[in-house]
């Protein structure tokens, strides 16, 4: 308490039956006159001489009068009192601790830490002796439980302040791991100061020793799972109503369980709180974000539905911002994801100003993906103008954003404006130091779309050198195609090996211990096999392809590109219907795999004038899914041609000879 | 290199001066002249190339057994991590910077054996030291949740830049394992620097310095995080420290909001609820405070 300049008013002494005020003792104090204000406090009350220090004590404590407490409480001997102490006698020993209590209390408040903590310890050591077996609720009386209580919660405090943290934390371990009969309260705080204390010392302190602990109990092996269980025990009285709902107790778990990536767990809290803690659009914020952390984006964007329904709270920028980056990703979400991006747009205003060109990057995002399920061209057309201005501001904003450069590029690639898309992806590359694996694979796909092939082989040799053991397989593979592009089939060969070895020893290096990152750059080994099979089937080796796809399918059972594979060899042996239904098949298992669509409109005219309109949808189908499709193109003019319309077949044919040379030897798609 | 004599003497040879009074690794750890002459090298245009003095000098002296010295290097990573970071977009010779990062990851490597270091997330229906709970079935495996907080490390003799981000992350998470060691400077500089990776609310000045955002990718992240925390919420009494890592951790937040990492925004958002908690008188009465009644009694 600070001091006051006028006592509250009313302030008394009260023992043995009698009240005075304290006016005429606190004069005296004030004075200096420590004795004339025991003996009269004595004389008046019936005290003896320790009672009498200790009210003056107290007295002079609340008066916020530091120095002359120490000076009263000195008065007593209080280290012979604690070592005459009896446990029957409670009262005496009440009157004892507090004294040292507030000895301890004093010298805090002087800055002297390590004084007050031994004064402190020595409380606490007092009360060890009095109940050697620990306090239970029966034995104790409720003024000395009261002392006992502050003491045992203020002692780890004095230690962390005098910087004796070794010691602090034994001190925690010795509070919670023994019977001191604290309140609910009063052990929950002492767990949260304990906890965050493990959190955030940085002390690389021994774990709990299993010692006296019941057989089988769970025992934490370092700081940061001792925190995070103290921290779920809080929690689960909070949810048993035992203790009062502490938010930051929340937040500490926060913290500590997201940095372990472990928010699935946090998840589970949030969803056992009692209704009223949070602001249920708040709740459900926290818990989409929790879900988008560990990878759970559909179950993300459904909670986000509800958070940002009209009625609730429509314009949060935070979950629009997450909702709209979720439905970026899914062709059939990003119409939806659009709606949340333009109002994030919109609310990017004042303080939030800073994440414009974030809300405009998630915009072009959205209405780049939306256009690739768009199935009338118009519209296509007009979502990717949308698109690309909405990135061009975004940049505009954020001149030195990657991830928006990096999109830039990928958005030119895909319109094969290949010029553009090369500035942006050297820029890329430039700015993250070549950090990033997909910009290495973007700028040697705009030189393979270029037919720079040695270009894009240098470059992807470059990106080898950048790349870690287990990162290299889409390297490699884009190398061995790249290989295939030069006409060096037998290098080609060698690379694929090369990629099958490290396939394999890889799935046997990690085994269990794969994490998400790795597992989303592995090429998978029936990638390589699908790979070879392509390669010798363009060498006419049919036996080896028989081979390679027979692996592949060990891999994979059903698989749109092997069956587009056996069917391409079906064609060269002659087997007409064998080729036709494999490609049927290929379709019918993946709607979106172009090269079976195309390989069907190359068949279809085969049976004459009836199957053209069919070809011709079909190849109209593939070329919404893949506008840029040159033998697409090819094909449908050839269609129109065998069906007389000569004008559109022209237009066809000269679309297809505008992208002769500009198809990457990997969709751009398979970069993001 | 290997006494902090022969060490100290290296050093007086590439700064203007050595106090007298610096003789031992902890004088040389916490000597303020010293660290600052160092750090106003280290933050020169021209530093962090391959045949830099002082990045030699902090090479060689990483490599001295006594670990006291090894602490004097962990020092400065801060600097060398924020420097380094910066620089990368400038193409600059900066193997100076690089050699120390990559000695710093390969101790690390060989410490742990190349081993993941993970954690468990109990769940409560066993029970543990702290809590035992009614009615459980005391025969039934504890369910942990084992999660990972720095996985596998695979040796690297050079600095492949996919890679980077990850040495650059041990490294810190080096200086986080010996944090209470380090002084108030060195974590007040850390803090700075994340404020100039996260780039998140463009500053006139900053914009002057063309300072960019530097890309912020989990595995830097999450030990910056930690050391944040430190630096928020441990057991120190630096004001200035506390209003760097203030700033620091509004700044990430930002960039997480900026770049949607939902992790990164639930740990910066605790934090800065935390932080506004803890200054609210409400919120933090202090219990170990004697009865302050008007009536005093026995």
């Amino acid at each position: 308490m600070a001091d006051d300049d006028s006592p509250p008013q009313g302030r008394q002494f009260s023992a043995n039956g009698t009240s005075i005020p304290t006016a005429d003792v606190e004069a005296k104090l004030d004075k200096g006159n420590i004795q004339e204000a025991e003996s009269s406090l004595r004389e008046r009350l019936s005290l003896n001489s320790e009672e009498a220090r200790t009210l003056l004590g107290r007295l002079e404590y609340q008066r916020g009068n530091v120095e002359s407490a120490l000076r009263v409480l000195d008065g007593i001997d209080l280290q012979s009192a604690i070592q005459g102490l009896q446990p029957s006698n409670q009262k005496a020993a009440k009157l004892v601790l507090e004294g040292v209590y507030l000895k301890a209390k004093s010298l805090q408040k002087l800055g002297k830490f390590t004084e007050a903590a031994k004064d402190c310890t020595s409380v606490l050591d007092a009360v060890g002796k009095i109940f050697p077996q620990g306090i239970s609720d029966a034995q104790v009386e409720s003024p000395l439980q009261e002392t006992v209580s502050k003491a045992v919660e203020l002692l780890p405090e004095l230690l962390k302040l005098a910087g004796n943290y070794q010691e602090a934390m034994a001190t925690y371990r010795r509070v919670l791991l023994n019977p001191w009969n604290l309140d609910n309260e009063c052990f929950a705080r002492i767990q949260k100061a304990f906890a965050v204390f493990l959190l955030h010392s940085g002390l690389e302190a021994d774990p709990p020793s299993l010692g006296a602990q019941a057989e089988g109990a769970y025992v934490p092996k370092n700081n940061l799972e001792e925190a995070i269980l103290l921290l779920l025990v809080i929690m689960q009285k909070v949810h048993q109503g035992v203790v009062q709902w502490d938010p930051s107790v929340m937040d500490h778990l926060m913290y500590a369980l997201s940095l372990c990536s472990q928010t699935p767990v946090l998840s589970k809290q949030l969803e056992e709180l009692k209704p009223g803690l949070f602001h249920r659009t708040e709740r459900w914020n926290f818990l989409a974000l929790c879900c988008s952390g560990a990878g759970q984006n559909k179950a993300a964007l459904n909670i986000l539905r509800k958070s940002l329904h009209i009625n609730e709270k429509p314009n949060d920028l935070t979950a629009l911002l997450l909702a709209a980056k979720i439905c970026s990703e899914d062709p059939h979400l990003a119409a939806e994801g659009v709606g949340y991006a333009q109002r994030a747009v919109d609310n990017a205003k004042g303080v939030d100003e800073h994440l414009k060109g974030a809300c405009l990057r998630m915009l072009g995002l959205c209405l780049g993906k939306q256009a690739k399920v768009s199935s009338s061209d118009f519209e296509r057309s007009q979502l990717q103008n949308g698109s690309l201005k909405s990135l061009d501001s975004a940049l505009s904003l954020e001149q030195d954003n990657p991830d928006i450069i990096f999109e830039l590029g990928v958005h030119y690639a895909e319109q094969r404006n290949l010029n553009t898309a090369l500035h942006f992806a050297k820029k890329y590359i430039d700015i993250t130091g070549g950090s990033e694996l997909k910009g290495w694979r973007l700028l040697a796909l705009i030189l393979s779309a270029q037919q720079r092939f040695a270009e894009a082989e240098t470059v992807t040799d470059a990106a080898l050198d950048e790349t870690g053991k287990w990162e290299q397989g889409p390297l490699l593979r884009l190398k061995a195609k790249l290989k295939v592009s030069q006409l060096r089939p037998m290098e080609a060969i060698d690379t694929y090996r090369h990629l099958l070895a490290l396939v394999q020893a890889q799935r046997k290096a990690l085994g269990p211990m794969k994490t998400d990152s790795q597992v989303d750059d592995k090429v998978k080994e029936f990638e390589v096999w699908y790979g070879l099979a392509t390669l010798y089937s363009s060498l006419s080796h049919w036996k080896d392809v028989e081979v390679c796809v027979q692996k592949a399918r060990e891999m994979k059972q059903y698989s749109a590109e092997l069956l587009h594979t056996e069917g391409c060899m079906h064609e060269e042996r002659g087997e007409f219907q064998e080729a036709l239904s494999s490609h049927i098949n290929a379709g019918l298992l993946d709607p979106l795999f172009v090269p079976s669509k195309v390989r069907i409109g190359a068949l279809l005219p085969k049976m004459g004038s009836i199957a053209l309109p069919v070809a011709r949808t079909v190849l109209s189908d593939a070329l919404r899914i893949e506008p840029t499709n040159r033998k697409a193109w090819y094909h449908l003019g050839m269609v129109h041609k065998a069906d007389g319309r000569l004008a559109e077949a022209v237009d066809c044919l000269q679309a297809a000879s505008m992208l002769e040379d500009s198809d990457p030897v990997e969709n751009f798609r398979s970069i993001l | 290199m290997s006494s902090p004599a022969s060490c100290i003497q290296t050093l007086s040879s590439i700064l203007s001066s050595v106090p007298s009074s610096v003789s031992s690794s902890s004088s040389l750890l916490h000597d303020p002249t010293i660290s600052a002459e160092i750090s106003s090298l280290l933050r020169h245009p021209d530093s962090g190339s391959g045949d830099n003095n002082l990045c030699r000098w902090l090479y060689d002296t990483f490599h001295s057994p006594d670990p006291d010295l090894k602490l004097v290097v962990l020092r400065y990573v801060p600097i060398i991590a924020g420097v380094y970071l910066t620089r990368i977009a400038l193409r600059k010779s900066l193997a100076g910077f690089e050699a120390i990062l990559l000695a710093l990851y390969a101790h690390e490597t060989t410490a742990r054996d190349g081993q993941p270091v993970s954690v468990n997330v109990p769940d409560l229906s066993h029970p543990s030291i702290y809590h035992d709970p009614k009615g459980s079935a005391k025969t039934k495996a504890t369910e942990l949740n084992l999660a990972v907080i720095s996985p596998t490390l695979e040796p690297h003799g050079t600095m492949r830049s996919s890679r980077r981000a990850r040495i650059v992350g041990v490294a810190l998470e080096l200086y986080y394992a010996k944090i209470s060691q380090m002084p108030v400077s060195s974590k007040i500089e850390f803090c700075e620097f994340c404020d100039i990776w996260a780039a998140s609310q463009k500053t006139e000045e900053a914009k002057a310095k063309k300072e960019r955002m530097i890309p912020l990718p989990w595995e830097l992240l999450q030990p910056s995080l930690r050391i944040l925390g430190h630096c928020l919420l441990g057991s120190h009494n630096s004001k200035e420290l506390l209003a760097a890592a203030s700033s620091a951790n509004k700044s990430l937040y930002h960039r997480s909001l900026h770049d949607i990492d939902a992790k990164a925004i639930l740990a910066t958002g605790s934090l800065l609820r935390i932080e506004k908690m803890a200054s609210d008188p409400i919120l933090n009465v202090d219990h170990t405070e004697p009865d302050m009644s008007n009536v005093l009694s026995l």
